[in-house]
């Protein structure tokens, strides 16, 4: 096992000029299980095929241990790694395919049958081995990229975006899968994907990144409660959080014409100006006593153990239109509203986060 | 365990990039050496019987036969000889026969079998295709008995004509249209199966759209079809001209079979194995041979680069 | 004036109906010609049949003819044929590879050049390869024809566009993660998977090969190792109603069926081929076929 270092570590492909993966800082600690996440075109992958050796790095240093890599072809580096299209070789057998790595490493036939039946068993897949990967389903060949990986017991396990292609349910139960798997073998895991779900689900810790940059490394909780700017506060949690522009006035935050108060702990700032306000949607709810935010509800989203309310907020002539922002409530199921229907929401104390305006660098309280 | 942003920490700059940047993706370094030995058996085959051939008939064609440079002798000498021009009149008349025939026959050929039902066409298509087996010498044969009035199953259409033997069959202002037939004979079913194929790549959607909007058979085919496989046209077209300057077999063999009822000068090919065996003047050959590769090459290029039917990325 | 639909519609019945006796007569009319007597050629009517004891007494005449010479040219064909091929793969695959998935300076000009010589037809650089030859002292030997026929341009471009269109570059970087080193990857995963490349190039080299008569025209002098296409020029030669008045001194006659079943036995491989491989035809010139 090993631990793995990203040191300023950077990718600019040829024939650009952005850095796809832009000074990249990254520990990961020996057995844990951190997750890149971002959305698509924010240099994942990149990362993921630099620190396997299949992409050069321009600039800076990568260490597994203390070596560092750089320069070192990908089977010198002790690293599996499971794509996003599997990659199964389509020519050999599910067995082989497990087995190849092996196989390339010199070992025993015997050995190589042991732990692929080994894997093979793990993953559910026994009935499989002699079947070729056309003639699996998408979820066994899914298990079967697994299974190439772990069969090789590397020092790292590398996943790029392994459950995109499994249809939701699938993704749900698979998902937890790989994480117990993860934790039982305690390989050192670099896991990437688009989606933050499956990111705030599975990461000891989760990596936000976003155009080639690092943004912020921490437990899930961490990210959902302190994001570090309005990016990682907007791309964590679904329904996202509501972003809203607002004024620091003396008095309070003027969002829209409803004035709220300012929490004690942000009295500092009071007076600043432009902000951007931070709302998750269950850190409103719907006041009685029509005091609050005014907005107009376009839809009701029922989930059956809770509800979404998507309103927009009205302007100072109580009309709408498609650039007025929207917001999104969580509410009780048992709440009654419909579209068209016009609310007031308030702030529960203490849950509004803040932004720089200009910057999206949260605003600490204190 | 958080672990912020670190800042930039010093050192460790980049020991990366050994041997360069790699676009796909392959591992560094490596890969660039690997290339090179990938292709090697390839190249040194492109060396020997591709590049130093042409380079050889180059050097001849500028040198004199014994030894030293003839600068452009060869090609005046070549040119102003007598057959040079009626060999490239005879080969243009073929030409201009055969590419016509391809550009109008083969295309509406093709649209009709692609109007009818797969199976029927099928059958169709097989049958023009099968005679492609009997390109080269097997065809000049099968149509000397074809052209022959005392045995073709044609003679009726012969004799209509007023020809009673092959001699009259075989005149020399003949000969163009003639060596155009049996190349179409041999040629036409595979391009007749490749365009076919190129019109069914095109989306099944597509030629539905244009049926709502009201084209019939005949106005889908000639808006739509056509202008979608026209690439495929003219890598057709550009192909069967470049190989069309190369008649050999054809005239060679008739002519032996008609005891010299054909000259054996008649194509620029033949004239430039007359001039290099019988003349044993190799160096005049050569120019010819240039002459020949640089049609071939104007078409090539013209291929390759205006079409844009090729990937070179 | 509109003509209706069922008017098109046999205009076009007449027209492929057409067509399809231009194509095939000719070869219904060879086939027949082999069950015949050079008389009943011109005698009996074009599609008459002859008799099967007249096939057979036109096949032993054609494979008599000048003791086996038929056997030992169809021989020939086979060796350089299969030669060529073979060298050709062995070249192109590995080429193919190259090109399409590593890089390496010169590749794109590489590519260019093969382009262009695959297009260009090598018959006119057939006079500077014979002087070539001859200066190895190669000339009238296999290899004279083995070896430019292995030169072959447009099988590497078919190996390029399937392997840059068929194989996934992750393929080849999981192999890399598994453990290979380049040649590796191609030995394991490229090369299995380029199977349905290699029947291509081999249909298409093949007919080539076979098929061509200049190249060995020029090459071979001696008549032990003709290939069966140019042995057919020589059986013209030989054939009595192509050389009326003029039977070569003690020369073996040839008559007219038998040059028909010539015919036939000589294009026999290249026909069975045809016969299985219509799609690769299409799969092959299309090929190029730059996704739009
Ligand atoms: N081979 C390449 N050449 C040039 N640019 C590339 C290449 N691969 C990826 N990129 C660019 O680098 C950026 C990051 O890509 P990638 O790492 O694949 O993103 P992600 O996996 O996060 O979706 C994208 O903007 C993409 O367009
Ligand atoms: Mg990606």
């Amino acid at each position: 096992m090993a631990t793995v270092t990203f040191k300023e570590a950077s990718r600019i492909y040829p024939k650009t000029e952005r850095k796809a993966v832009d000074r990249l800082n990254l520990e990961i600690g020996d057995g844990e299980f951190v997750v890149l996440v971002g959305p698509s075109g924010c240099g994942k992958t990149t990362s993921l095929r630099m620190l396997a050796g299949l992409e050069p790095v321009d600039e800076g240093g990568i260490f597994i241990g203390d070596q560092n890599v750089v320069g070192l072809p990908p089977r010198s580096r002790d690293i599996a790694m499971v794509f996003q299209n599997y990659a199964l070789y389509p020519h050999m057998n599910v067995a082989e395919n497990m087995g190849f790595a092996l196989k390339m490493a010199k070992l025993e036939k015997s050995e190589i049958v042991t732990r692929v039946r080994e894997a093979a068993k793990i993953l559910d897949l026994e009935e499989y081995l002699e079947r070729k990967p056309g003639q699996l389903s998408g979820g066994q060949r899914q298990r079967v990229a697994m299974g190439r990986a772990i069969v090789r017991k590397p020092q790292v396990f590398l996943m790029d975006e392994p459950l995109s292609n499994l249809d939701a349910k699938l993704r749900v139960s698979t998902r937890t899968q790989i994480a117990e798997l993860q934790s039982r073998l305690g390989v050192t895991t670099l896991y990437v994907t688009h989606d933050q779900v499956e990111a705030m689900t599975m990461g000891d810790r989760v990596a936000v990144i976003k155009d080639g940059v690092l943004q912020q490394v921490d437990v899930p909780r961490a990210l959902y409660d302190a994001p570090i700017n309005s990016f990682v506060a907007g791309f964590i949690g679904s329904p996202a959080m509501n972003l809203l522009d607002a004024t620091i006035v003396e008095s309070g935050v003027q969002i829209g014409r409803t004035l709220v108060s300012l929490p004690q702990s942000f009295h500092q700032i009071a007076g600043i100006g432009p902000v951007t306000v931070g709302l998750r949607p269950e850190a409103l709810e719907l006041a009685s006593d029509g005091n609050g935010i005014s907005a107009i509800v376009k839809l009701v989203e029922e989930l059956g153990s809770e509800a979404y309310i998507y309103a927009q907020l009205d302007d100072l002539a109580g009309e709408t239109t498609v650039t007025t922002p929207e917001i999104v409530v969580r509410v009780a199921p048992t709440v009654v509203v419909k579209s068209g229907d016009r609310i007031t929401l308030r702030v529960k104390d203490d849950s509004m986060l803040l932004f720089d305006a200009e910057s999206g660098v949260r605003i600490k309280g204190r | 365990m958080t672990v912020p942003p670190v800042a930039a920490i010093p050192g460790e700059r980049s020991r990366a990039r050994r041997g360069g940047r790699s676009e796909d993706g392959a591992p560094i370094g490596s890969s660039r050496l690997s290339g090179y030995v990938f292709v090697s058996l390839y190249v040194v085959l492109l060396a020997l019987f591709g590049i130093a051939p042409t380079a050889y008939a180059i050097y001849l064609s500028l040198t004199k036969v014994g030894g030293g440079i003839a600068w452009g002798s060869n090609f005046t000498r070549a040119f102003q000889d007598f057959r040079f021009l009626p060999a490239f009149e005879h080969v243009a008349e073929y030409l201009a026969i055969w590419l016509i025939a391809e550009a109008t026959l083969i295309l509406v050929l093709a649209l009709m079998l692609h109007s009818l039902a797969r199976r029927t066409s099928a059958a169709f298509r097989f049958l023009f295709y099968m005679p492609g087996a009997l390109a080269g010498a097997a065809s000049v044969l099968v149509w000397l008995f074809m052209l022959d009035p005392t045995l073709s199953p044609w003679h009726f259409l012969l004799s209509i004509l007023g020809y009673a033997q092959i001699d009259l069959v075989l005149q020399p202002s003949h000969l163009p249209l003639i060596f155009a037939i049996m190349a179409f004979w041999t040629g036409a079913g595979g391009w007749i199966v490749v365009m076919y194929g190129a019109l069914n790549n095109i989306p099944d959607e597509l030629l539905e759209a244009a049926k709502l909007d009201g084209a019939n058979a005949f106005q889908s085919a000639l808006r739509i079809k056509l202008p979608l496989i026209k690439k495929w046209v003219v890598y057709m077209l550009i192909l069967s001209f470049a190989g069309g300057t190369q008649l050999f077999v054809e005239p060679q063999l008739v002519g032996q079979a008609t005891a010299g009822l054909v000259s054996n000068t008649w194509s620029p090919n033949q004239l430039a194995y007359y001039i290099a065996f019988i003349n044993d003047n190799f160096n005049e050959a050569a120019a010819i041979s240039v002459t020949l590769l640089v049609l071939g090459l104007v078409g090539a290029t013209l291929l390759v680069w205006r079409t844009k039917l090729f990937e070179i990325n | 004036m509109k003509l209706s639909h069922f008017t098109w519609r046999i205009v076009g019945l007449i027209v492929l109906l057409g067509f399809t006796a231009f194509f095939f007569v000719p070869v219904i009319w060879v086939l027949l010609a082999t069950t015949k007597t050079d008389v009943q050629l011109t005698s009996s009517g074009p599609f008459s049949l002859g008799t099967l004891s007249h096939f057979v007494h036109a096949w032993k005449a054609l494979f008599g003819f000048q003791s086996d010479a038929m056997v030992g040219w169809l021989e020939n064909s086979a060796i350089y044929s299969f030669g060529g091929v073979a060298i050709a793969i062995i070249a192109a695959i590995p080429a193919g590879y190259g090109l399409a998935l590593t890089q390496f300076i010169g590749r794109r000009t590489l590519l260019a050049i093969t382009l262009v010589t695959m297009i260009m037809p090598a018959t006119a650089l057939v006079l500077p390869l014979f002087l070539e030859m001859n200066s190895v002292n190669l000339t009238d030997t296999p290899w004279a024809v083995i070896l430019p026929f292995s030169f072959f341009p447009f099988g590497v471009y078919l190996c390029y566009i399937f392997f840059s269109s068929t194989i996934p570059k992750d393929l080849l970087s999981a192999a890399r993660v598994d453990g290979c080193n380049e040649w590796g990857v191609f030995r394991y995963v490229a090369l299995p998977l380029a199977r349905p490349v290699v029947a291509l190039v081999a249909f298409f080299a093949f007919v080539a090969d076979w098929n061509n008569y200049y190249l060995p025209f020029v090459m071979i002098a001696s008549n032990s190792k003709l290939p069966v296409q140019v042995g057919l020029e020589y059986l013209i030669s030989s054939t009595e109603a192509f050389n009326p008045g003029n039977p070569g001194t003690g020369a073996q006659l040839v008559q007219r069926p038998e040059l028909a079943l010539a015919i036939l036995v000589a294009i026999a491989p290249v026909a069975i081929v045809f016969m299985f491989a219509q799609r690769t035809l299409v799969k092959g010139m299309l090929a190029g076929a730059t996704k739009e």
